[in-house]
């Protein structure tokens, strides 16, 4: 009896064991082509018994990537697409992809405006780069071309808005941490203070705020070789709007900027622009971010121009458009792109209908075409975003996401071994010459040494608020 | 004898004249500055609507410095302190509004806005009752300028709070009237009046009708200003200057969290909403000699139609110089603010 129930006890076991046993770890590792409803934690459970290996076939297949460029490279382990090749690594394999040595540590510096007047821009910036740590924690880290697995660490810091904490931040990250590369400054005084910084300590520096003096040479008027930015520039916002006055064919512009870097570069910018297009600038004024109210209306109503121009981010922006609206119900506002966000129509409300402004389309991800170049990127990062922090996704955490994908793209082509002075050029030298139609959420990107932005206008979209929505509002219409 | 008695006719008559001199360039220099606000907006085609419009929307800010020059005038004719804080007290009170009313009560829209801007000003006062138990009272013993930076340091420390509990994405609270985002907007003769100046208007007279009730008819106000006039007499009498200090503290909170409540529907509250309004607010006391809530109020609805005039005319980044131009020449010129009296004038004469 004894001997009976042994023996069904060992059939049992068998019969459970048959299936598993049916889909074991391919001895040699293989190829495998994502089909849709693929998930990584579900190959890995079928084909290495344990959903939760899925790290190794991520850590293989970025491994093949270097070897092989058709194999794909999974920067997010929740994001597969159908048609890319991974690499299914054997148990062993994937034991000792686990098991082997890690190369040397990458450190990037992040700091944006977390606090102080540029907050607005440097939360969403942090959201964004906590989402892309927690993918580099789950990931490991970068793999090189050599197949090796850097643990990838990015430091946080906050510049506080203010040029000086920016500056002894970046010389921190520089002296003591050691960082390959810095993806800092929200606003353009606080760039161009650490552009100088990065320059003379030969680091690569990517800017996140918009002004073209960020990473220029004020006295050759050429690229400074270290800075990078990756917002659009307000010269290229400009170029929208003058083609907009043309169309609409207005005589005389009102200008209305907030007090702050970005709003002056507006102004700079576009009365340039406007200027040069004949129009005359019939009045321009500044204004705080958190002023109350508005005196600059009665200015504006008493210079009888035919449209008003505003350079600025919510909520002064907002607020400056409500004044507006009161006192002059027909003219038409039109705003850049500091104010591509959701949170300008649910601060302005009613008085946002009719506002025109030049934007990237990641507001609009899911209208986007199909075709469109940067759907994929679009959609892809609103979804992270919304799902991270439960907030609508706005373009100013894009541009911490592109900055720190340039740089995570080019550590991913460092072999081992360099030293730190190799690595910081190396990193500067693939931003210069390899991100070449680069879909970011800003626009393609071609960057060149002539060009350390590598945006145009046509990266822009125009919209304008209709129904408390973004709504596109192509030239055709106009 | 006589020598000395003709020495003290020559002064007074010295002093008189001197008066006269200094009322008489006093009134130059008003003028002056009226005629070149004139020339400025001359220049930019205004016409008398637009002066009209921008005194209007310069009073409407006038007024909530009006409400924060009252907190610093209690806290100051009470404690000596002057309380930096003043201006976390309306961001406290226009957020904690904001973030009741969009929380998930399931009330209707009136009920909701009044228990919002009920707790809010409760929660603001409890808050301003426990920054003085926690900060100033430990402290009490310490020099003035001891507590006075003690105050600043609550300032940073409410800021950097409000900003944890936050973020940084604006506020909104809707219009009292319509109790939606929009407002209700008048319009005669070319000016633009918005329903809710009209409500900060009427809260400011509000205010001061019972602040008024209560320093007069009260015994707890008049026990108040025992301890405004003379600290030792008024501790001599029965009442404990701890308590007062403490009851300072509460009811300027409570002006500040009114002012920021009917605030809130006109701008968007923000977490740092509270410095540059808790700075014109002082300015705004310093017009009312820090000791006269008439003084106080006077100066709030003169600052804010100045400096909305002045930035009309000139240009908005001149709008704070004209805030603290006035700030100097009150200190250099009127210390003992424009109605003067108070006990400040008590112990100079």
């Amino acid at each position: 009896m004894k001997r009976l129930f042994s023996l069904a006890l060992v059939i049992a076991v068998l019969a459970i064991l048959v299936p598993v046993a049916g889909a074991a770890p391919p001895a040699q590792g293989e190829e495998y082509i994502v089909r849709a409803g693929d998930w990584l934690s579900k190959l890995a459970d079928k084909y290495l018994g344990d959903p939760m290996a899925y790290p190794a076939i991520v850590l293989a297949t970025n491994k093949k990537h270097g070897e092989d460029a058709t194999f794909a490279y999974i920067d997010n382990p929740d994001l597969i697409e159908p048609g890319w090749k991974l690499w299914v690594p054997s148990a062993e394999e994937a034991a000792e992809l686990v098991a082997a040595p890690k190369g040397t540590p990458y450190k990037i510096g992040f700091a944006p405006s977390v606090t102080g007047g540029g907050s607005f821009l440097g939360v969403p910036e942090r959201n964004t780069a906590e989402i892309i740590i927690e993918q580099l924690e789950r990931t490991g880290g970068v793999v090189g071309p050599d197949g090796v697995l850097h643990p990838v660490e990015i430091i946080m810091g906050d510049t506080e808005s203010k040029p000086d904490v920016g500056v002894s931040l970046a010389r921190r990250f520089i002296d003591e941490d050691e960082v390959v590369a810095l993806v800092m400054g929200s606003l353009t005084p606080i760039s161009l203070a650490i552009a100088e910084v990065a320059e003379e300590a030969e680091v690569p520096y990517v800017s996140m705020a918009s002004s073209l003096a960020i990473i220029t040479d004020p006295d050759t008027g050429e690229m400074r070789p270290w800075v990078f930015k990756t917002p659009q520039s307000n010269g290229d916002v400009a170029a929208w709007q003058v083609e907009r006055l043309q169309k609409l064919g207005v005589k005389s512009a009102c200008y209305l900027y907030e007090n702050t870097g970005y709003g002056k570069d507006c102004f700079k910018n576009s009365s340039k622009a406007i200027e040069a297009a004949g129009i005359t600038t019939a009045y321009s004024d500044s204004f705080e971010r958190t002023d109350t109210e508005f005196p600059q209306v009665a200015g504006v109503e008493a210079s009888g121009c035919d449209v008003v121009i505003v350079g600025a981010i919510p909520p002064g922006a907002s607020m400056v458009t409500i004044a507006l609206r009161d006192a002059l119900p027909d003219i038409p506002i039109i705003h850049g792109h500091g104010v591509c966000t959701e949170d300008f129509i649910t601060t302005a409300g009613a008085a946002a209908e009719g506002v025109e402004l030049p934007c990237s389309a990641v507001i609009i991800a899911e209208d986007v075409p199909g075709d469109h170049p940067q759907k994929a990127v679009f959609m892809h990062y609103k979804k992270l975003y919304t799902e991270y922090t439960g907030e609508p996704v706005s373009t100013f955490g894009g541009h911490g996401w592109d900055g720190l994908m340039w740089v995570l793209d080019a550590l991913k082509s460092l072999p081992d071994g360099l030293t730190l002075e190799e690595q910081r050029a190396a990193v500067r030298d693939y931003l210069e010459n390899n991100i070449k139609d680069w879909p970011g959420t800003a626009g393609v990107f071609t960057l060149s040494p002539e060009d350390h932005y590598g945006l145009t206008a046509e990266s822009f979209t125009w919209f304008k608020v209709e129904g408390g929505k973004w709504v596109p509002f192509p030239k055709e219409q106009w | 004898m006589n020598q000395r008695v003709g020495v003290a006719k020559t002064e007074s008559k010295w002093k008189l004249s001197r008066e006269l001199v200094g009322k008489g360039v006093t009134v130059a220099v008003i003028l002056g500055v009226i005629a070149f606000v004139l020339f400025l907006g001359y220049k930019k085609h205004f016409e008398t609507r637009h002066y009209l419009q921008l005194a209007i929307d310069g009073i409407r800010g006038g007024s909530i410095y009006a409400l924060i020059a009252l907190g610093f005038v209690v806290i100051h004719s009470v404690t000596g302190i002057i309380n930096f804080a003043q201006g976390e007290f309306v961001m406290l009170g226009a957020m904690l509004c904001a973030t009741i009313y969009h929380s998930d009560l399931s009330l209707p829209p009136v009920l909701k806005l009044a228990l919002a801007i009920v707790l809010a000003v409760a929660a603001t006062t409890l808050i301003g009752v426990v920054l003085e138990r926690i900060t100033i009272y430990p402290a009490r013993g310490s020099p003035v300028v001891a507590l006075i930076i003690i105050t600043i340091g609550a300032t940073i420390t409410i800021r950097a709070l409000a900003l944890l509990a936050w973020g940084t994405r604006a506020k909104w609270v809707p219009a009292f009237t319509t109790l939606e985002m929009e407002d209700l907007t008048f319009r005669f003769g070319g000016l633009i009046v918005k329903a809710q100046s009209f409500w900060i208007w009427g809260a400011v007279a509000v205010v001061l009708a019972v602040l008024f009730y209560f320093f007069e008819r009260t015994v707890m106000g008049k026990a108040l200003r025992a301890c405004a006039v003379n600290r030792r007499a008024a501790q001599l009498m029965g009442i404990s200057p701890s308590r007062m200090s403490l009851l300072s503290f509460a009811l300027a909170a409570a002006l500040g969290a009114i002012g920021g409540i009917v605030l809130a529907p006109a701008t968007r509250p923000t977490y740092d909403m509270g410095l540059i309004l808790g700075l014109k607010g002082f300015v705004a006391a310093i017009m009312g000699g820090l000791v006269s809530s008439p003084g106080a109020v006077l100066g709030g609805l003169i600052l804010g139609a100045a400096e909305n005039i002045g930035a009309g005319v000139t240009s908005a980044g001149y709008k704070d110089i004209v805030a603290f131009v006035i700030l100097i020449l009150i200190l250099l010129f009127r210390p003992q603010g424009l109605i003067g009296g108070g006990e400040r004038a008590v112990e100079e004469g």
